[in-house]
């Protein structure tokens, strides 16, 4: 039983190669890390399986279903979540908003509730803040969930991005440099509330990310990316001790 | 106290046929008429992000649809309303379905292109028009009970205009109203998040569009008498000033723009051509001064107690 798949994986960029031949699966439950230096593809990796970039060539399966090609709304409504090296907060809005806005399409209710406000809406709006109030209390934003996404650190917008993604209910979450521009400090309690969350939520993760640390603590799982191409995969002490590996990552930054 | 304010000022609003002059009278229509029209625009432009320039055109469509709903159709002014106002809110979803893949110049092009097409199509079957010489519009009735007296449709436009302000604050507060948003600020993240942003543009034109038809049908109603000079570019444009002057995203905002430029003119009677110029700094000075329109008046000022005291919480020192 295989949950994520990508099988032969290519994108080019006017002749460059961001992806070439890349085959990844993905086991439901587990935290798979996707390493690489810079350039390696890992964004383009997450942009390809989430539907923000078309493959030019080879095939995704999510769930058993091949969902390649399909748009990233019709991806994410499918559970799979992503979050955003940049964090592409809704700027203008509050933290508390930037949640709400991750629960779109699990509030059903219509136009014409929404227009009448009182009833349904209501009720459901209602819940929804109790619940968003506790996603952002979950990565220790709830002091600070009136406040406008862009007047906060990046670190915090980093958090943020998680609970919003966490709150489209994912079953897959794809984040993209979780712990960017955190200390150290910071980056250990973001790497721990990760963890908890993906066990108490059931939800399988793909990390990519920069910090050889936390990801080594954090996956069950690891890929090594390195110009678009897969290098290595396995367990992470096995990937630790890979002499190709070493020389082309760990060698000149761990 | 959430409730008493829209009460005190519905009653306030709702008194004005027991002293004003049927003028003064048919301008406070002419306000609450711009209010609804700007409450919708203000969810497509303010919320959305999406530009039209033409917003005259739905009004066009909401105006003309009453009149001949009424005359052609038979139908009674209450019944004919509504219809015609969903006929325009169709429209615009048909006008926002090319517009998917576009946003900004673009968009305000294909807008302008139809506004063109509107204006031609009424210029251009007179019979069922009246073309530009224009059409007359009978006086509606409801229940049977004609609104011949001034005070009753007066009412009417007042109880609309309410609702129109109930209507977008609850929208703006709503999933919808955050999607809308998503979409301005970051289509990527909104897609991410399972928002379908290509379904979306058509569902705020329709939005938009329902506003500006019912606004059109209250219009035809009041001034008795359309023809297409009234649903131009230069009307779109004031649109814009409107909630631009007011505050985009701002339901308080579409209210006092639409109400300050429609109470303008009679403030600059005296002062003949140079009212353009008065137009003119009034909207550079709010862009330069006031980003947020006059809605964000209020957060500019400083700390008074009694905003102090309003503010929703105490602020906390970043974690």
């Amino acid at each position: 039983m295989v949950l994520l798949e990508t099988e032969g994986l290519s994108i080019n960029f006017g002749g460059v190669a961001a992806l070439a031949d890349v085959s990844i699966s993905v086991q439901p439950g587990e935290i798979h890390g996707v390493i690489g230096p810079n350039g390696a593809g890992k964004t383009s990796f997450i942009n390809a399986v989430t539907g923000f970039v078309k493959a030019d060539q080879g095939c995704i399966r999510f769930d058993g279903a091949d969902v390649t090609g399909l748009a990233a709304s019709s991806l994410s409504a499918g559970g799979l979540g992503r979050t955003f090296q940049h964090a592409e907060l809704f700027g203008e809005c509050t933290l508390l908003e930037n949640v709400l806005t991750g629960f779109y399409r699990h509030q059903r209710y219509g136009l014409l509730a929404a227009v009448a406000g009182f009833g349904k809406a209501a009720r459901i709006e209602r819940q929804t803040r109790k619940q968003a109030a506790g996603l952002l209390a979950q990565f220790g934003l709830a002091d600070l969930a009136q406040h406008r996404a862009s007047d906060l650190p990046f670190g915090l917008q980093k958090r943020a991005d998680m609970a919003r993604a966490l709150a489209a209910k994912p079953r897959l979450l794809l984040l993209d440099e979780p712990v960017a521009g955190m200390s150290e400090g910071e980056a250990d309690e973001t790497a721990a509330s990760i963890k908890q969350l993906a066990r108490e939520l059931d939800i399988t993760l793909v990390v990519v990310e920069h910090n050889m640390r936390i990801l080594m603590s954090l996956a069950t799982t690891v890929t090594v990316l390195a110009q678009g191409r897969v290098l290595a995969r396995g367990r992470p002490d096995v990937i630790r001790a890979n002499p190709e590996v070493i020389r082309t990552y760990l060698g000149e930054d761990a | 106290m959430r409730i008493v304010i829209p009460v005190i000022a519905f009653a306030a609003v709702s008194s004005v046929p027991l002293f004003a002059t049927s003028y003064y009278l048919y301008l406070a229509e002419l306000a609450m008429i711009n209010v609804v029209v700007a409450l919708g625009l203000n969810l497509l432009c303010g919320n959305g992000g999406l530009i039209s320039l033409c917003n005259g055109s739905f009004m066009a469509a909401g105006a003309y649809g009453t009149a001949l709903l009424t005359s052609e159709a038979g139908l009674s002014g209450l019944a004919a309303l509504p219809a015609a106002t969903l006929l325009t809110s169709l429209l615009g979803a048909i006008l926002g379905y090319p517009a998917r893949r576009l946003s900004g110049l673009y968009l305000a092009l294909v807008t302008l292109g139809f506004l063109e097409l509107v204006q031609i199509a009424i210029e251009e079957y007179p019979d069922i028009t009246g073309g530009i010489r224009g059409l007359k519009v009978a006086r509606p009735a409801i229940l049977g009970l004609s609104l011949q007296s001034e005070t009753a449709l007066y009412l009417l436009v007042a109880a609309l205009t309410a609702f129109a302000i109930f209507a977008a604050w609850n929208i703006q507060k709503s999933r919808f109203g955050r999607a809308l948003d998503a979409l301005r600020q970051s289509p990527f993240a909104a897609r991410s998040l399972g928002i379908p942003v290509a379904r979306m543009k058509p569902f705020a034109f329709a939005l938009n569009a329902a506003f500006a038809g019912c606004a059109g049908g209250l219009f035809a109603m009041v001034t008795g008498f359309i023809d297409p000079t009234e649903f131009g570019v230069l009307e779109s444009l004031k649109h814009i000033t409107f909630i631009v002057v007011g505050g985009l995203g701002s339901v308080a905002g579409s209210v006092l723009g639409a109400a300050l430029f429609t109470a303008l003119p009679e403030f600059l009677r005296g002062t003949n051509e140079y009212s353009e110029l008065v137009y003119g700094l009034i909207l550079l000075g709010t862009l330069l001064f006031f980003p947020r329109g006059l809605a964000g008046l209020w957060e500019r000022l400083p700390a008074l107690p009694l905003q102090r005291a309003a503010s929703k919480e105490p602020v906390h020192g970043a974690s």
